[in-house]
């Protein structure tokens, strides 16, 4: 524990320098903007804005980008409550009671209870982050190809289990994603794969074009700007406190989102998304008054709203204790930080003690700003809502363009790019979440060297990974899992996913 | 009934059979040794198994008529100008083509007026210009103009 205490203040002292704190700050501030508009949520922004880190070093780089996706799930719940859409994914839930609280009169109060519930939340998940992380990493010390392979089986295997679709749809999405991870020149053999005889795609498909096209074109090309809504509310900082009533039913909730999204992150899948799907099902559940819930339930704000921030600080444990990304926004962190030479996983903590304390730390920085750039000036931030969409999405595919660009300066990625923005327009339209996909091409070389590895270790044993007990362990948890989806499919019984996702849908 | 899945998973069964008419040379190798093959091809039998479960799956599902393609017009015409913007981009060079690709949204998918369309796009771009070329020091594409 002193030993923590002495790396923290280690971070501290990083965190506190004047240019990290500066770049903590942007981070954050545009984070926010990221969060509040929508057609672009935390993974579009963070690989459009990738390029501008090139320049920086890489704890600066890091916090800058971590701010900017903790910073949108703040963001987020703003245009939720005040125009009932959703700035991105994870707001799904804050705009039914959220936006039933504005219509009441109470939209400042539900603002309030929101950022105090996103900063306790995101805090928690950092203390959490600063425990669990290092010890996590001394293990991960002991882990080698097979139980690499056997980790990221599990989250393959975690994904489809904790998706709120149906497991069909989110397996399907995964193939697809490990099967565009192929692309590439095979490096144990030197075959190349699927290049057409482009030389650009002999190093396979970059994450930053696929998730910019899916996430960010793809989501303009499905949102004309005749659907985005106009007039908005622009709420005073008189109106902004909450009655001590409305603080009672709040308290519970952000303290019971908070662990519920904790947990939740650091597991596989679009955790804060689903997170915060799950804490409204919890509060709605728990609640003695669940009728109330859809017309301005305090507690429908407060649940969701910590346990996103939660989730998203708890992303981070197996990013940076493991190397393995969660989800597709931690997987462009993971090449952000491999493109400054920084190899996440379990020798951070020992090999880059400022990379990872100044991190660490300067998420206890970023969320006090957090919660000083959503309350006061909220007023501020929601004349950007005002901004007509016509004149803003061009500006969205101006950035989508450099920022895809400005990562290799080829042209074949832009491209990529479009055809990607194509996919995710056309996956939209029949229902399929894309968010599985990115992950799937992110696992896909990672596992495919882990498994080939393993097998050249055993001379072609498959028993290799039966014999390891770690590697074991971690195949049965995934084969149980397995089987207690495939017997909800097979029963075809509306289990808890099947409910959140018809949730989601009515709101 | 056409459903809306039956289109989805026999669109992905097609793309997994161009995938294994595509992976030809590639050696499968053997399950103690994999070869440069195996993976895509397991990936793509995968997908279209998947596939097929969402198409034997589909009788309760949303039919291919129900989805709205009001937004397709917009669509194209925004993937169009885009489109036109990657193949100039390096030719005509930054400022250029940028301009051009806002101006255009604008005018064309927005029917704004192009004259204030004209000025914000040049505004923007040059505001970008200077974010991305200047203060941040990163290439971007100067084009025959040089610029």
């Amino acid at each position: 524990m002193e030993t923590t205490l002495d790396s923290l203040l280690l971070g501290f002292s990083v965190a506190f320098r004047p240019d990290v704190l500066w770049y903590a700050f942007l981070g954050c501030l545009v984070g926010t903007l990221v969060g509040m508009l929508p057609g672009i949520g935390p993974l579009a922004g963070i690989s459009i804005l990738l390029p501008i880190t090139f320049g920086l070093d890489a704890t600066k780089a890091i916090v800058m980008l971590a701010g900017i996706y903790y910073g949108s799930q703040y963001g987020g719940s703003t245009t939720s409550i005040l125009l009932r859409i959703p700035g991105e994914a994870a707001s799904v839930m804050t705009c039914i009671d959220g936006n039933a609280m504005a219509r009441k009169g109470r939209a400042g109060p539900a603002l309030c209870i929101a950022a105090v519930g996103s900063f306790i939340a995101g805090t928690f998940g950092v203390i959490m982050l600063t425990v669990i992380a290092p010890p996590l990493a001394v293990v991960a010390l002991r882990f080698g190809p097979p139980e690499y392979t056997a980790l990221l089986v599990l989250g393959l295997i975690f994904l489809a289990y904790m998706s709120t679709g149906s497991l069909v749809r989110t397996l399907l999405m995964a193939a697809l994603g490990l099967l565009f991870g192929t692309v590439g020149i095979d490096v144990m053999t030197g075959h190349f794969r699927y290049s057409f005889d482009i030389p650009e795609l002999g190093d396979g498909l970059g994450i930053v074009p696929v998730a910019v096209g899916l996430f960010g074109l793809g989501e303009i090309l499905a949102t004309p700007s005749r659907q985005v809504a106009g007039p908005v509310h622009r709420p005073r900082l008189r109106e902004l406190w909450p009655s001590r009533q409305e603080w009672r039913q709040a308290r519970m909730p952000i303290a019971r989102g908070s662990l519920l999204g904790f947990l939740i992150g650091i597991i596989p899948g679009s955790a804060h998304i689903i997170s915060s799907f799950l804490s409204y099902a919890v509060e709605r559940r728990v609640s003695a008054h669940p009728e109330e819930f859809g017309k301005g339930a305090v507690a429908g704000v407060a649940g969701p709203e910590s346990a996103n921030n939660a989730a998203s600080t708890g992303a981070f444990v197996p990013m940076l204790a493991l190397g393995i990304p969660t989800g597709p926004v931690t997987a462009v962190l993971i090449a952000a930080l491999l493109i400054h030479g920084i190899p996440p996983g379990p020798t951070l903590v020992a090999d880059h003690p400022n990379v990872f304390w100044g991190f660490v730390a300067s998420m206890y920085v970023g969320n006090l700003m957090l919660l000083a750039l959503n309350l006061p000036l909220v007023g501020l931030f929601v004349n950007l809502l005002r901004i007509p969409y016509a004149y803003l999405y061009p500006l969205i595919i101006m950035f989508c363009v450099i920022g895809v660009y400005e990562v290799n300066h080829s042209i074949v990625d832009v491209w990529i790019m479009l055809i990607m923005g194509v996919v995710g327009y056309a996956l939209k339209k029949f229902k399929f979440d894309p968010a599985p996909l990115v992950l799937g091409l992110v696992i896909a070389p990672i596992f495919e060297m882990s498994l080939r590895q393993s097998l050249i270790m055993s001379d072609g044993g498959w028993l290799i990974f039966v014999q390891r007990p770690i590697a074991l362990a971690l195949l049965v948890v995934s084969a149980a899992l397995l089987a207690l989806s495939a017997l909800s499919f097979l029963s075809a019984r509306r289990d808890w996913r099947a409910r959140l996702a018809e949730e989601a849908a009515d709101s | 009934m056409l459903k809306a899945d039956h289109v989805a998973g026999g669109a992905f069964v097609v793309l997994g059979l161009v995938v294994f008419a595509l992976s030809g040379e590639l050696p499968f190798g053997t399950l103690s040794q994999p070869g440069a093959g195996m993976m895509p091809k397991l990936a793509a039998g995968l997908m279209m198994a998947f596939a097929v479960v969402l198409m034997a799956t589909a009788r309760d599902g949303e039919p291919f008529s129900a989805i709205d393609w009001r937004d397709g017009g917009h669509a194209a015409l925004v993937v169009a100008i885009a489109a036109a913007a990657a193949a100039l981009y390096t030719t005509l060079g930054f400022i250029l083509t940028m301009s051009l690709l806002v101006f255009a949204l604008l005018v064309v998918v927005e029917r704004k007026h192009p004259l204030p369309a004209a000025l914000y796009a040049v505004a923007l771009t040059l505001a970008a210009y200077w974010l991305f070329g200047k203060a941040l020091k990163a290439p971007v594409p100067r084009g025959l103009l040089g610029f």
